[in-house]
């Protein structure tokens, strides 16, 4: 890489990290992110579902068919999370500044630390299989 | 994929997930290590634990980020074989709390990646102390997710991994 290369990116990530709009994107992508994820888990919300069997995917949520092998959501999930956060994340960014800036930051931290409870709840189908 | 086998082509990319994770692991252990027991002044010459935290962890920030999305790329690539190879022996072996880890594992990475910018965003801005709490929660919570996720890739490799 040449030193006017280098120097770009290092611009171009020093200016990031001091960006308003990007503070706001950020803190946003990992609130809205998490409460996103979690709302997929309990509705049900893959983008797509997958069928690695047969190597096929599917818009939204799809069974698994006979034959077919089995239906694969997480991807899904992820991606459903990845643009709806990405999107919300966005729209963050318009807001004004003073607006922006009253987005707690604790929840970056607290939403994903409640989060463990409730993903231990939601997969009590395995702890207390029978 | 004629040069090399099925298993060894799969088998590659495993060991590809796991030398990305144990890289992971190492720096977020430091940096969490670091910004949760910052070193004070010490007398005398620096111990193990003194030397181990007393890394520039604002440094290890963007390595961080690109190493975790690069072992979930890796990780979600060999999802597929998983799912199909692995998943469905274990539910036939009844080992129902092992699928439930596998499942939180899954879980806990996809919030771990969506925490990235945010934690990013705090370490490049290290220096104001408006950031200070969330910066030393999240790093940890990330540093104590990839022990999570990697102990349980760890178990599920000897459940039915390698030769199975």
């Amino acid at each position: 890489m040449s030193t006017q290369a280098t120097a770009t990116t290092t611009a171009k990530t020093s200016s990031l990290a001091t960006s308003a709009k990007f503070r706001t994107f950020a803190i946003t992508f990992a609130v809205a992110g998490t409460v996103i994820y979690l709302l997929c888990l309990q509705f049900n919300w893959p983008l797509f579902t997958y069928h690695p069997a047969v190597n096929r995917v599917e818009l939204g949520w799809g069974p698994g068919r006979s034959g077919e092998g089995p239906a694969m959501y997480w991807y899904g999930w992820t991606a459903t999370t990845l643009v709806a956060g990405f999107v919300v994340s966005l729209l963050a960014t318009l807001l004004p500044e003073s607006t922006a800036k009253k987005i707690p930051l604790i929840l970056v931290w607290l939403l994903p630390i409640l989060a463990i409870p409730y993903l231990v709840w939601d997969l009590r189908q395995w702890w207390f299989h029978p | 994929m004629d040069l090399i086998s099925v298993n060894t082509f799969w088998t590659i990319w495993l060991l590809v997930h796991l030398v990305l994770s144990v890289g992971l692991i190492g720096a977020l252990t430091h940096q969490a290590v670091s910004c949760a027991m910052p070193v004070r002044q010490v007398a005398g010459p620096p111990g193990f634990v003194t030397r181990f935290r007393a890394v520039p962890a604002a440094g290890y920030a963007t390595a961080i980020c690109i190493l975790w999305v690069l072992t979930f790329i890796a990780g979600s690539y060999i999802y597929t074989k998983y799912r199909i190879y692995i998943r469905i022996p274990i539910e036939q072996a009844q080992y129902w709390k092992t699928q439930g880890f596998f499942d939180f594992k899954e879980h806990v990475a996809s919030i771990g990646l969506v925490l990235l910018p945010a934690y990013w965003y705090f370490w490049k801005n290290a220096q104001n102390p408006e950031y200070d709490t969330p910066r030393k929660v999240v790093t940890v919570y990330l540093a104590v997710a990839c022990w999570f996720l990697f102990i349980v890739g760890h178990v599920l490799n000897n459940v039915r991994g390698f030769g199975s």
